[in-house]
């Protein structure tokens, strides 16, 4: 962590401080890896749940990054949970310098990388109203940028829509996201850069949006499968859209009364934006997205 | 690389914290019967075939599909006195079927209501005989609304609205294909 304690206790001060408008997951199960559903859990419900994200390939060299997030969700009431999350990661990174991006080879067997905390409120229930909706909000502090595995202090504030329609009684579901997030980061000063290499340490502003839907269907007790699709684009202080991609792959599901996971395969369908020099692929965005992601996620009710 | 695979090992010990959640099979269809009707009572098993057009005609008045071409139908009488039917059905819970039965009056009047089998993990309740009873003496004319006539449990949204619509859906087969049949 190269940046001073003191200045990381400011950052958690200030999270602390806004702690009013967080939220990570929503409520109950999820039934996709990425999109989220609008259904809250009960009032004093508890879940615990682990996310196991594997990201893979920037066309180049060798890149694999996996992040941990282990969150807990506790229902304040039939339509408000709060969630907190400590996040952790793993990367492998060699054959690839990407400037301004990618400084150093780097390889982190496991580290603690941030901490989230979150809120959501359902205001229609997909299952009593003829479609539901929920709002999320989540204040996340990262000390370790998920891209490089170098030092950079990172705050974001995301906010996000969840739309979620039953059909078939049930055995059908879809839903849609909208969701925007903020970030502040700050990168540590690196030594022994390659010349005319571009590392800014001044603090950077983002803005990133995202969309998403999904479908779902349960074609066995127990037994769901899905296909969602995610667009992110994100714009940047200096240099406007620096980035887009469209993701979308399948998930399988299992769900029981004490316990549910889920795996799903999203692979980048197609990106633009920034790229870096000699990038072969050139119809994906390949410097903060990797060609494709698996994720797991598992949890259990209390 | 694969030291950070093993790192994935410190997160197995949630596993262990998983906590019991409403499973179960709670009743037989002989035990169902004896708690709507009567242990004196007897059961005529009567098979329902429905045809293509008798299940569109079921869900275009009850507004739900009627999943299954066999339905479970009993008739009812003690001491040659006709009771009413006694339905056995499944409705989609989050997970798994709910397995329940319901007594019908031959007025098409509902007299009972047992959960066979739950599964899920939050609505334990719907056993509890202050939320079953709420079902006692509904008809055709009521409204069939979650939290309307039949109050919702938190948690449980759409086991309670597919319960609710169920009942409907077995008094739609009660007025399309028993009225008659007594």
């Amino acid at each position: 962590m190269g940046k001073s304690t003191l200045h990381r206790f400011n950052l958690v001060a200030l999270s602390l401080a806004t702690l009013g408008l967080s939220q990570t997951a929503l409520a109950g199960e999820d039934l996709f890896g990425y999109v989220k559903g609008a259904e809250a859990m009960p009032k004093d419900a508890m879940e615990l749940y682990q996310k196991v994200t594997f990201r893979n390939d920037k066309g180049q060299g060798t890149y694999r990054g996996i992040n941990y997030e282990t969150e807990l969700e506790y229902g304040m009431s039939d339509k408000f949970a709060v969630s907190g999350s400590a996040k952790f990661m793993s990367l492998d990174t060699s054959g690839l310098i990407i400037d301004g991006y990618l400084p150093k080879e780097k390889e982190i067997g496991f580290k603690a990388s941030g901490l989230e905390l979150g809120a959501s409120y359902m205001f229609l229930s997909p299952a009593k109203d003829d479609i539901g909706l929920s709002m999320t909000t989540s204040l996340d502090y990262d000390w370790v940028d998920t891209h490089s595995g170098q030092d950079k202090d990172t705050l974001s504030l995301e906010l996000g829509l969840q739309t979620q329609k039953y059909m078939l009684e049930g055995e059908l579901i879809w839903v849609g996201n909208l969701g925007m997030e903020s970030t502040y980061a700050d990168r540590a000063p690196l030594n022994n850069l390659p010349e005319d290499f571009d590392w800014p340490t001044d603090p950077e502003m983002e803005i990133e949006l995202k969309l998403g839907t999904g479908l779902s269907y349960r074609f066995a007790p127990n037994w769901f499968i899905s296909a969602e699709v995610l667009y992110e684009t994100e714009f940047e202080t200096e240099v406007g859209q620096e980035r887009w991609s469209f993701f979308a792959g399948p998930s399988i599901h299992y769900g029981s009364a004490d316990w549910w996971a889920t795996l799903t395969w999203l692979p980048q369908l197609s990106g633009g934006g920034e790229q870096y020099e000699g990038q072969k692929d050139t119809g994906l965005h390949l410097i903060e997205k990797t060609e494709q992601e698996v994720r797991l996620k598992v949890a259990f009710n209390f | 690389m694969a030291h950070s695979y093993l790192n994935s090992l410190f997160f197995v010990p949630i596993v262990v914290v998983a906590a019991p959640a409403f499973s179960a099979d709670y009743l037989t269809i002989p035990e169902a019967q004896a708690l709507i009707f009567d242990k004196a009572a007897v059961f005529t098993e009567r098979p329902t075939l429905l045809s293509g057009d008798a299940k569109d005609q079921i869900k275009k008045l009850s507004g739900v599909r009627q999943r299954q071409d066999n339905q479970p139908i009993w008739k009812v009488e003690k001491d040659g006195q006709f009771l009413g039917w006694f339905f056995v059905d499944d409705v989609v819970g989050k997970h798994e079927y709910i397995t329940y039965a319901v007594g019908v009056s031959p007025q098409g009047e509902v007299l009972g209501l047992e959960v066979l089998s739950y599964r899920e993990t939050h609505g334990g309740e719907v056993r509890e005989v202050s939320w079953r009873s709420q079902f006692h003496g509904k008809t055709l004319k009521d409204p069939f609304k979650l939290d309307e006539d039949v109050s919702n449990i938190s948690g449980a949204t759409l086991s309670c609205r597919n319960l609710l619509d169920g009942v409907k859906r077995l008094l739609v087969i009660h007025q399309l294909f028993l009225t008659q049949s007594a």
